[in-house]
């Protein structure tokens, strides 16, 4: 047992792994099916496993199964580095691990099931909603406690990122949420038509900012600099961005409903703070790339940090494709279209995914201290996946481009070009084909690292050594 | 670049010490995550011009409710939309027999007594808020749900045909329960409407209600507009 093992605990760490890689590949089997499902209708197996009801539970299980797990994992894992000590209690933490789990594969029997409150990214019916707000808050007094207790003083960056989703992602979930039961598996929102609308956009677009950005750029702000063993380039730019992009970033909900009936001030008010959001976004990713130039002659043979180059361009490129998506003219063209599932898959895949991927890769041989499996086949997931990505991404952009275009197409005597709606179906189905063709290749990816993870586990204890892989193995260099 | 020099400085004045006092800095994060929060969610419940209601809207009969349920039940709301937005083109598609005037579009109050909106984010398939006047046959629908490809061939919607079999068969105890919970949160039902579930879903399947669903959709709101005009 290393010195480090004592200290801290990292059996939760490896737990929230684990479950990371679990919920990772079964979010990713629905969505390559559904993605199917778009094309050939004869893969809706009813009535339990129709698209209707397995999309939710792709993005139920994608979001809070493999996102929140990774989430989770990096939480425990630098909250006691950073504050030098053990987290508070090793039970809560337990705790946590189980009903967190128990909750993700209730979920993903009742969503085929069809017990769904409707709402995007909330769906799950009410007795897990209160099951999620226990563990939650067991959560939160570990994670807080954790910090009281600190040998630290100085609160670090990665911290704040981590701070500012705990502190959020409860009062989204709550309001949202907020239901009347009428049974054990039925409710209805308290909230009616466009009020509801309104709420529910609020908490769908800060899901993907409490969620999917600022933990991610809290691991991004730790991980980055250990893993290249320099600083983070600048220190005041990640105060700067941290405060302006978790202060603007709850405005722009409003940006999904552009041209509905909600009322035209709040609609613009979503859309001047989406475009005004783009500034700290690209304060993030700039102090990662440039905390990155620092080790770029590692760059060509190190697929950890090729990870979080990817991952940082593809956060760089979805935080310009969304404001630009909430300018009212853009939106009346992108809106309800392939384009959005597009976008939402740049940011999911390529900003979340690689991240989650370059994290795994980091922790998995310091936790069973061993070294990777397999450093080549660490590579080719990073080209399988990139490359299922960018098939993804261009795919959706022509088929959302070509659908809004043919909606809006109209001939010289005013009258629509394709009112056939099957038409403007048939001419998407190659591209969609090319994204199930996407998804699939991001799907071998994940397969792959998992194999390479468990052929690591397997060989636990071997000793970890860090090795400069321009140097080769030959002359390896013990840190 | 001097002044912006200057206004780092005086922020991070204060900013360091808040990193070092992890209750301070946890409140100024919840005020800055707050102010947003508060100003976007909290007016549209004063201002009467969020939702206007239309006097002709009226609320979902007992057949139609269990044929909502059935709609957020199959999720179609992920791939239909329930929305249609104030374009030419969007319009004309929508509203084909030009039900609405010139006004086409949705407004805030047909949706007064729908918990929760289904407006939708993809469109899928055509948007159905005012599936009404555009399908009026009850009987294109059923043959439409128990397979697509029978009214519209290279359609990739889903088929339900079970929505139409014996055991799909709705149990009215259980909609008048979810219409008192309905009226819990604000929708007019009476004791008659409630009373109405049992004779209203007599054998009635899942498919027969969510086929009068769809046929509600946009009704109330066409027929004020034809008698206006």
């Amino acid at each position: 047992m290393s010195s480090s093992e004592q200290k801290y605990n990292d059996t939760i760490v490896k737990g929230f792994l684990i479950s990371g890689l679990v919920w990772g590949v079964a979010s990713m089997l629905v969505g390559v099916w559904i993605a199917f499902q778009m094309v050939y209708p004869e893969l809706n197996f009813g009535p339990y496993f129709t698209f209707g009801r397995l999309r939710p539970l792709h993005t139920n299980a994608a979001i809070f199964g493999f996102a929140l797990s990774i989430i989770f994992a990096t939480a425990y894992h630098t909250v006691q580095r950073l504050c030098r000590v053990k987290i508070w209690s090793d039970k809560l933490s337990y705790l946590h691990l189980f009903l967190y789990n128990l909750t993700i594969a209730a979920a993903a029997i009742t969503l085929p099931l069809g017990l769904s409150q409707s709402k995007e990214y909330a769906e799950l019916e009410w007795p897990l909603d209160l099951m999620i707000v226990i563990w939650f808050v067991i959560f939160l007094i570990n994670y807080f406690a954790t910090i009281f207790t600190r040998e630290e003083k100085q609160l670090y960056s990665a911290i704040w990122f981590y701070i500012a989703s705990w502190v959020t992602i409860p009062i989204l979930f709550i309001v949202n949420n907020l239901s009347i039961p009428v049974s054990w598996f039925k409710s209805y929102s308290v909230y009616s038509g466009v009020y509801d609308a309104n709420i529910q956009w609020w908490y769908g677009h800060n899901a993907v900012a409490f969620v999917l950005t600022t933990p991610f750029l809290g691991l991004m702000y730790y991980y980055l600099p250990k893993h290249i063993k320099q600083p983070i380039y600048s220190h005041r730019l990640s105060i700067i961005h941290f405060w302006s992009l978790i202060f603007l970033y709850i405005w722009a909900g409003p940006h999904h409903l552009l041209y509905s009936p909600l009322p035209d001030w709040l609609q613009t008010t979503g859309m001047v703070f989406s475009i005004m959001l783009w500034m700290p976004s690209w304060g993030g990713m700039l102090n990662g790339f440039l905390t990155l130039t620092q080790a770029k002659q590692k760059i060509k043979t190190d697929a950890t940090l090729k990870m979080l180059l990817v991952g940082l361009t593809f956060y760089g490129m979805s935080t310009f494709e969304g404001p630009l998506l909430s300018i009212r003219a853009v939106s009346g063209l992108g809106h309800n279209t392939d384009w959005i599932i597009g976008h939402v898959h740049g940011g999911t895949l390529g900003w979340v995914g690689m991240m989650s991927f370059a994290v795994i890769y980091y922790l998995v041989p310091r936790l069973w201290n061993t070294n990777l499996f397999s450093e080549k086949l660490a590579n080719t997931h990073f080209w399988v996946a990139t490359l299922g990505i960018l098939l993804y991404i261009v795919s959706m952009w022509v088929s959302g481009i070509s659908e809004g275009s043919m909606w809006r197409a109209i001939d010289e005597t005013g009258a629509l070009k394709f009112p056939n709606w099957v038409q403007i179906t048939e001419t998407l189905k190659p591209y969609r084909l090319f994204r199930g063709i996407g998804g699939g290749l991001y799907l071998i990816g994940l397969l792959i690292m998992i194999y390479n993870v468990v052929r690591t586990i397997l060989n636990a204890g071997s000793g970890f050594k860090e090795i400069d892989l321009r140097i080769g193995s030959k002359e390896e260099k013990v840190v | 670049m001097n002044w912006f020099d200057k206004l780092l400085d005086w922020f991070s004045g204060f900013t360091d010490q808040w990193e070092k006092h992890a209750v301070k800095f946890t409140l100024y994060t919840t005020i800055a995550i707050l102010a947003g929060g508060l100003f976007e969610l909290v007016p549209p419940f004063f201002l009467t011009k969020t939702a206007e209601p239309i006097q002709n809207v009226k609320p979902y009969n007992a057949l139609e409710l269990a044929g909502r349920d059935v709609y957020q039940k199959e999720g179609c709301n992920n791939c239909h939309t329930q929305m249609i937005r104030p374009f030419k083109w969007e319009v004309d598609r929508f509203d084909p027999g030009h039900s609405y005037g010139k006004d086409g579009y949705s407004k805030a109050g047909e949706y007064v007594y729908d918990h929760p909106f289904l407006w939708g984010s993809k469109r899928t398939g055509p948007d159905l808020a005012h599936e009404s006047q555009i399908q009026p046959s009850a009987e294109w629908h059923k043959t439409h749900l128990i397979n697509p490809r029978d009214t519209a061939k290279g359609s990739i919607m889903p088929a339900y045909p079970w929505l139409f079999e014996e055991s799909s068969i709705i149990d009215a105890s259980k909609i008048a329960d979810h219409m008192r919970g309905l009226r819990k949160v604000g929708v007019p039902y009476t004791e008659e409407d409630i009373a109405s579930a049992n004779t209203l879903l007599a054998g009635k399947t899942a498919g027969d209600a969510l086929i009068a669903y769809l046929l509600k959709l946009g009704r109330d709101t066409a027929e004020l507009s034809k008698s206006l005009q």
